[in-house]
């Protein structure tokens, strides 16, 4: 792919092994005056973003001042959950606003799924031999 | 890591030898695999599947903060 990065996997448990290998890719997110930066898990069976509790409030949201109210499915069907846009940027590519899932929940990774990181950005997963490469979506 | 001595040891073997030796490493090899996963465990898989509604309504929501910051 041109203008792409590569990132590698990253084992998240070493007593698993070659099991254990998971693609997070480093995204910065940026609300307001607030930025974090965190490891987002590329899930491409996830239909939405997910949002862990605790990355919202560090970015500034309040919960009580939420509208959209969200129902999940699977393990996050248990929590409450709503609706926030971010601006997120990964390496040298510009900023793009990214709709969350944000659950009131904080087991939970960052799930970067298909609405909408699969919609703006294009992977190739190269899993044999652990990396992957992600480019901005192309306009024609 | 193997060392050279033992692995010139293996190729002295017989061949019944090589064979018996080839199906305890295999057994080894399932069992460990078996273990990977640990009963008294859980392991909660968060991936929202099918969320399709959840889908839908966060695209509207993107959709009206895109329109405001074009404003």
């Amino acid at each position: 792919m041109s203008n792409s990065e590569t990132y590698r996997f990253i084992n998240a448990d070493s007593a698993l092994g070659e099991a254990a290998f998971r693609p997070y890719l480093p995204i910065s997110l940026n609300y307001q005056n607030s930025s974090v930066t965190v490891s987002g898990l590329l899930d491409t069976g996830a239909t939405i973003n997910v949002l862990p509790y605790s990355i919202g409030i560090q970015l500034g949201y309040t919960w009580e001042t939420q509208t959209t109210a969200l129902n999940l499915t699977g393990n996050l069907a248990q929590y409450e959950a709503c609706a926030i846009v971010v601006d997120g940027k990964i390496g040298k590519f510009d900023p793009v606003k990214l709709v969350f899932a944000w659950t009131r929940n904080n087991e939970v990774p960052l799930i970067l799924g298909q609405v909408n990181f699969f919609m703006e950005f294009n992977v190739c997963f190269y899993r044999s031999q652990l990396y992957f490469e992600v480019s901005p979506k192309t306009t024609n | 890591m193997v060392s050279a001595e033992l692995l010139n040891t293996i190729q002295k073997l017989e061949r019944q030898d090589k064979l018996y030796l080839m199906q305890v490493l295999i057994s080894e090899l399932a069992q460990e695999e078996s273990e990977l996963i640990k009963e008294d465990r859980s392991y909660p898989v968060w991936s929202p599947y099918d969320a399709f509604e959840a889908a839908d309504t966060m695209l509207e929501v993107l959709q009206q903060a895109k329109s405001q910051t074009d404003e």
